[in-house]
């Protein structure tokens, strides 16, 4: 080929050039013409696969890509009937609720629809992922922001699976139930009125597809259409968030862990930071909590404070639905103040 | 994405969710037993949807041919991420969590038991590996001194020579497994993963009946076991283990 080219440089090499190019445009334009060297491509086709394949099989046997490619599926196989549950639910909002009912069932004040919001997460049973989709379609049913981000942030944290779960698992230390259920609804509702004094709606992606019932169509088409594209839309953010997860949870071995038992404050920290990494689900992470005999009690309640609110695959999960400007701020200030809840909180009762 | 497509998509997780618990046991690679019924249900639903939509689409299309553009088709392009899970359930599973993990864990600690039954009057005794744990840090009784055991678990070799008798357990999913181990002493190391099960009697090292004692046993024999059923939890031997 180099020969050619160069044959008919030496030539015109002008003119021959441009005959070149024209002839690539024609190519290009004829869309059924083959490109000269589709032998080449044919090559590659049958090569690449074949080698690509072999590369991610030997790879992807070596014990600590197995152990990541089993977390990650682990994580997404466990979230998906809870998320599935979640994008039926918000489609049936959307579909079948119509917004006065809303209006009739939280105060008009969003000052007090806040509270009310937080409290009625306790109705959501399940897991964090279930929670967004929810709050995303009471959004677009005319629930004011703030009290739909108190239910997202609660719902997860204080349903009474969660709170049987932390029952179980710190057997005759019912003051960190209680723990629990105080500091996670005082960061629900302390979030909400953050976000009623300090939040901006340009941060929200506007809910194109939360429009409610229209008339001439039918529910069910719609409740149907909902369903799927929500369902798909967060469905490809868990995997991403559940891959992330895979990556610290096998990734960083648990023995660092006794580095931080000492100091109360530095645990705490570290605790919720850890939280947000491993992204458990929020009804196992009370048991994994216990297990972490070295730290103070204020910094496992941190954990399961934390877990539930503020995590890389609910992080991801948001980015989805709300937009990437309100995923990261959001998530930091919960952060915060969840480690701020369960500081003050886990320190008068614990 | 394609409405077609996005059909698609959902079919394939689906039966991807449906063979992992409906037609095989791999699901127990992952989540906890409980979660079976939700997965085969949401399995279900997902089949279910993406015919329904297909048949419904297909339709449509017919009907409402070029009328208006439907903004609901629109999804965005992460959700074709979807596929590697679904993949991956249908084809290339990966296996259950092992000694890889468990020998980058600290054991689980041991909740604290002031009243210990006595031991029944068998030899060997099948115990658990949690059971082996706290009667060996716990018991002031020392019931378990000059006892011959029997256990089950996975080989986790450690650096120096020796390996470990582990079993990983869940609460909800592999995503937080922790691990119990049983130091042994004596033969050979088996390969990584292996279910084996072992015979033995308490390696005397530290105090027992306190938190100094070693948890670790002088093997007599150790023989492979085929894998359990559900691989994440501190059962007691299969009686088969048991018999020979």
């Amino acid at each position: 080929m180099g020969s050619w080219v160069g044959m008919r440089v030496t030539g015109e090499s002008v003119h021959a050039e441009r005959e070149g190019l024209d002839a690539a445009r024609a190519e290009d334009e004829g869309a059924g013409a083959l490109p000269r060297y589709w032998p080449l491509l044919l090559v590659g086709a049958a090569v690449v696969p074949g080698t690509l394949l072999f590369l991610v099989g030997r790879w992807g046997d070596a014990p600590a890509v197995e152990a990541w490619r089993t977390v990650c599926l682990a994580v997404t196989v466990q979230a998906l009937p809870f998320l599935l549950l979640g994008t039926a639910l918000s489609g049936a909002i959307n579909a079948f609720v119509p917004e006065r009912v809303f209006r009739r069932m939280l105060p008009r004040r969003p000052l007090l629809a806040v509270p009310v919001a937080g409290v009625a997460g306790v109705v959501l049973p399940g897991c964090e992922c279930a929670s967004v989709p929810v709050a995303n379609s009471l959004i677009g049913r005319g629930v004011t922001p703030a009290a739909a981000f108190a239910f997202l942030l609660s719902a997860p944290a204080i349903n009474p699976v969660v709170l049987t779960a932390t029952a179980i698992a710190f057997p005759g230390n019912p003051a960190m139930v209680l723990a629990r259920l105080l500091a996670s609804l005082a960061t629900a509702v302390a979030m909400g009125w953050l976000w009623l004094r300090f939040g901006r709606s340009e941060w929200l992606r506007p809910a194109v597809r939360h429009t409610g019932h229209q008339a001439g169509h039918s529910r069910w088409d719609e409740f149907r259409a909902g369903f799927q594209h929500d369902f798909l839309h967060a469905g490809g953010f868990l995997v991403l968030g559940a891959m992330a997860a895979a990556t610290f949870n096998v990734g960083v071995p648990r023995s660092v862990l006794a580095t931080f038992t000492g100091t109360p404050w530095p645990a705490v920290l570290f605790l919720a930071a850890l939280a947000v990494l491993l992204a458990v689900c929020s009804e196992a992470d009370a048991f994994l909590a216990a297990s972490l005999t070295g730290f103070p009690p204020v910094a496992r309640l941190a954990f399961m404070v934390v877990g539930p609110m503020v995590d890389l695959k609910l992080i991801a999960l948001q980015a989805g639905t709300f937009g990437r400007a309100f995923a990261v701020r959001f998530s930091a200030a919960t952060f915060v103040v969840a480690v701020a809840c369960s500081a003050l909180i886990g320190g008068a009762l614990l | 994405m394609k409405r077609t497509l996005q059909s698609g998509l959902l079919v394939l997780c689906g039966l991807g969710l449906l063979r992992i618990s409906l037609v095989t046991d791999l699901c127990l690679r992952y989540v906890k037993e409980s979660m079976r019924p939700l997965l085969i249900a949401s399995g279900c639903v997902l089949v279910l949807l993406g015919v329904v939509s297909a048949i419904l689409d297909r339709r449509g299309r017919r009907r409402e041919h070029d009328t208006h553009g439907h903004d609901h088709s629109h999804v965005p392009r992460v959700a074709w991420l979807l596929l590697l899970p679904a993949l991956s359930l249908l084809c290339y599973a990966p296996p259950a969590l092992g000694a890889y993990t468990a020998s980058r864990q600290p054991p689980r600690p041991m909740v604290q038991q002031s009243e210990f039954a006595p031991l029944a009057a068998i030899s060997p005794l099948p115990m658990t590996l949690s059971d082996f744990t706290s009667r060996v840090q716990q018991d002031r009784a020392r019931a378990i001194k000059g006892r011959t055991v029997l256990m089950t678990g996975i080989v986790t070799p450690h650096g120096k020579g020796g390996w470990d008798l582990t079993r990983i357990i869940i609460n909800c999913c592999a995503a937080d497994a922790q691990s119990v181990k049983v130091r042994v002493y004596g033969g050979p190391v088996p390969p990584a993963n292996t279910w084996v099960t072992v015979t033995g009697v308490w390696h005397p090292a530290g105090t027992l009946g306190t938190s100094s004692a070693a948890v670790a046993l002088d093997a007599r024999t150790v023989k492979k076991v085929p894998r359990p059923v559900n691989g994440y939890q501190d059962a007691l031997p299969l009686p088969t283990a048991r018999t020979s």
